[in-house]
């Protein structure tokens, strides 16, 4: 897929902004993308979402898609569906002071997700206890709660599909229940309700493609923490000053109901904490990631049962969009589990009947994520594969990325695929004119 | 026409970067979009034969050999090689010191392994001389790069 567009479906690059330093090209694990004529960007590939690049620009120029808050303004029931990270960003405040700021925004609901982060738990319990019997998924099992790790595998780990939990996401069991119970609430008076997802990274909510067909009819939006902070900041810091009580009302359990439990899936190792597994691992950051994906495919951790990654360092709190320090955002998560202590309040026989019904399954197809972002790129024959050996020897493999590919390798294979002269390498240029010739 | 042929250094004892060779072959067959399944034995071979290089040869190198009908992974090393192949092929049987078992390895599941994950594998090995462990996978319809 060569395109010139300047976006992703997660990221957005400014090339007015844009210096073509090149920190971009280096980090990105996908290789997507390219730096033409000294600052202008075009992507080549499929981006994950990772954020990395955002993390990487020292100019600014690289931004989420995510949406403005002005969507906020538009006539509709606005559901706010709350990540716990959220929390973490306002060390000694509790989570109903936030959750009120929310709603003074302009958010008629503000879905709390603890319950759903339950749900998911101990579907994921059964799911695993039943495995040691049935062995219809391989071990190790892999986390499907972060998105970015879910198409890490569907694009560079393919083999690894089977390896993926089969259960909603709690994101989505979160998503289900807003379009189960709270649309049809608003139904009879004829409101529109939109979504808002309120995201520490650029990964949205993009799966349609790994969960049952949802009704198209409901807008659902993004938004990422740093574009909410300063507003919600204010009215929670207001909330904090009034000597009133807050004065709240809910229609339904899940709108307010912060628990320790939840608190910790913004930490690495959150999800596994309190889950009655085994044997499991808890794995974060990109290149850790990457590194253990590499040794799940080579046979390793097959006595492992379960492995939750996150490609952000230190988890969830690590998120490029976040607003506080990670550490600073770790110590409160502490914090909180202190106050809230741990422990779960859904009644597992209830759970238990939903996970009969099948009201967790998910569906993996692969195959259905690679047409929806473009289609795999075409595979290198062995002839070309032969022409890109005979390429790198001609150049310096310092991996400079002044040709506007991230390495030397990916620079061959854009000249063998046609999509670069090779003569946009600095080094060949010199070599060229040392001896009064182009090559 | 001949294959591509490449090949990758294993060094002796150097865990901190065991199984870089393998999963260089990996990237190389992944870019040519052979079939995930496929490359997924070829990892667990490779994977298998580098750390048996490193534990127990000297230098060595991990080499794949891809033609339109089959590909060889190649693991060549110059160390203490096997005394008695057939028995080294039998599942649990390990020569490993206790070194390398408190570190997870030597579950002498290595050739058992490769030999289950390979279409055809040839070990060739004499006391002292070093070991050469050949596996050929056979190129199947679908396995082949779209």
């Amino acid at each position: 897929m060569n395109g010139k567009q300047h976006s992703t479906r997660f990221v957005g690059f400014n090339e007015d902004l844009c210096t073509g330093c090149a920190s971009c090209l280096r980090v990105c694990p996908t290789k997507v993308i390219r730096i033409k004529h000294k600052k202008s960007i075009r992507i080549v590939n499929q981006c994950i979402g990772c954020g990395e690049c955002i993390r990487a620009c020292p100019a600014g120029a690289v931004r989420a898609a995510t949406s403005d808050l002005q969507v906020l303004e538009k006539d509709h029931v606005a559901v706010a569906l709350v990540s716990p990270v959220l929390y973490a960003q306002f060390p000694g405040i509790m989570p109903k002071d936030i959750l009120l700021g929310l709603r003074q925004m302009g958010f008629q609901h503000t879905i709390d997700m603890s319950y759903f982060l339950e749900m998911f738990q101990f579907a994921t319990e059964e799911f695993i206890k039943r495995n040691r019997e049935t062995r219809h998924a391989p071990w190790p099992l892999i986390s499907p709660v972060c998105p970015v790790v879910v198409r890490l595998i569907a694009f560079q780990f393919p083999s690894l599909m089977p390896h993926v939990l089969p259960v909603l996401r709690p994101v989505a069991l979160m998503a289900r229940e807003v379009k189960r119970r709270i649309i049809p609430f608003y139904m009879e008076t004829g409101e529109e309700v939109a979504l808002y997802y309120i995201n520490p990274c650029p990964t949205k909510m993009d799966w349609s493609n790994l969960e049952p067909d949802n009704q198209p009819t409901t807008p659902e939006i993004a938004l990422g923490i740093n574009d909410i902070y300063p507003t919600l900041a204010g009215h929670v810091r207001r909330i904090r000053e009034s000597d009133a009580i807050p004065f709240y009302q809910t229609r339904f359990e899940y709108e307010t109901c912060a628990t320790g439990n939840a608190s910790m899936w913004a930490m690495s190792g959150g999800e596994i904490a309190d889950m009655d597994i085994e044997k499991s691992l808890a794995v974060s950051g990109l290149e850790e990631t990457i590194s253990y994906l590499h040794k799940i495919e080579m046979g390793l951790f097959q006595d492992i049962e379960y492995i939750e990654f996150r490609t952000c360092r230190e988890g969830c709190l690590g998120g490029v969009l976040n607003v506080i320090d990670k550490y600073l955002a770790k110590s409160s998560v502490q914090k909180m589990i202190k106050m809230f202590g741990l422990g779960r309040r859904l009644p597992r026989e209830k759970i238990l009947r939903l996970y009969e019904k099948g009201d967790f399954q998910t569906e993996k197809r692969p195959s259905r994520l690679l047409t929806l972002f473009g289609g795999p790129q075409e595979g290198i024959s062995i002839e070309s594969m032969q022409k890109i050996e005979k390429l790198l020897k001609v150049l310096l493999g310092r991996d400079c990325a002044a040709c506007g590919a991230p390495d030397c390798r990916t620079f061959a294979e854009d000249v063998v695929r046609g999509n670069a002269s090779i003569n946009e390498c600095l080094w060949v240029r010199a070599q060229g004119k040392k001896k009064g010739k182009t090559l | 026409m001949a294959g591509l042929v490449k090949s990758f250094n294993i060094k002796a004892r150097d865990f901190n970067h065991a199984g870089e060779a393998s999963i260089s072959v990996q990237s190389l067959l992944k870019s040519m979009n052979y079939n995930p399944k496929l490359i997924r034995r070829i990892a667990i071979c490779g994977y298998e034969g580098e750390m048996n290089a490193v534990m127990h040869g000297g230098d060595g190198f991990l080499r794949i050999e891809i033609d339109s009908d089959k590909l060889v992974l190649e693991v060549s090393d110059s160390g203490q090689g096997i005394e008695d192949i057939e028995l080294a092929m039998q599942a649990g049987y390990s020569t490993a010191n206790d070194d390398y078992r408190e570190m997870g390895f030597g579950a002498g599941m290595g050739l058992p392994n490769m030999k289950k994950n390979a279409d055809q594998i040839i070990v060739e090995s004499e006391k002292g001389q070093g070991t050469q462990v050949r596996m050929i996978f056979f190129i199947k319809e679908g396995d082949m790069p779209a």
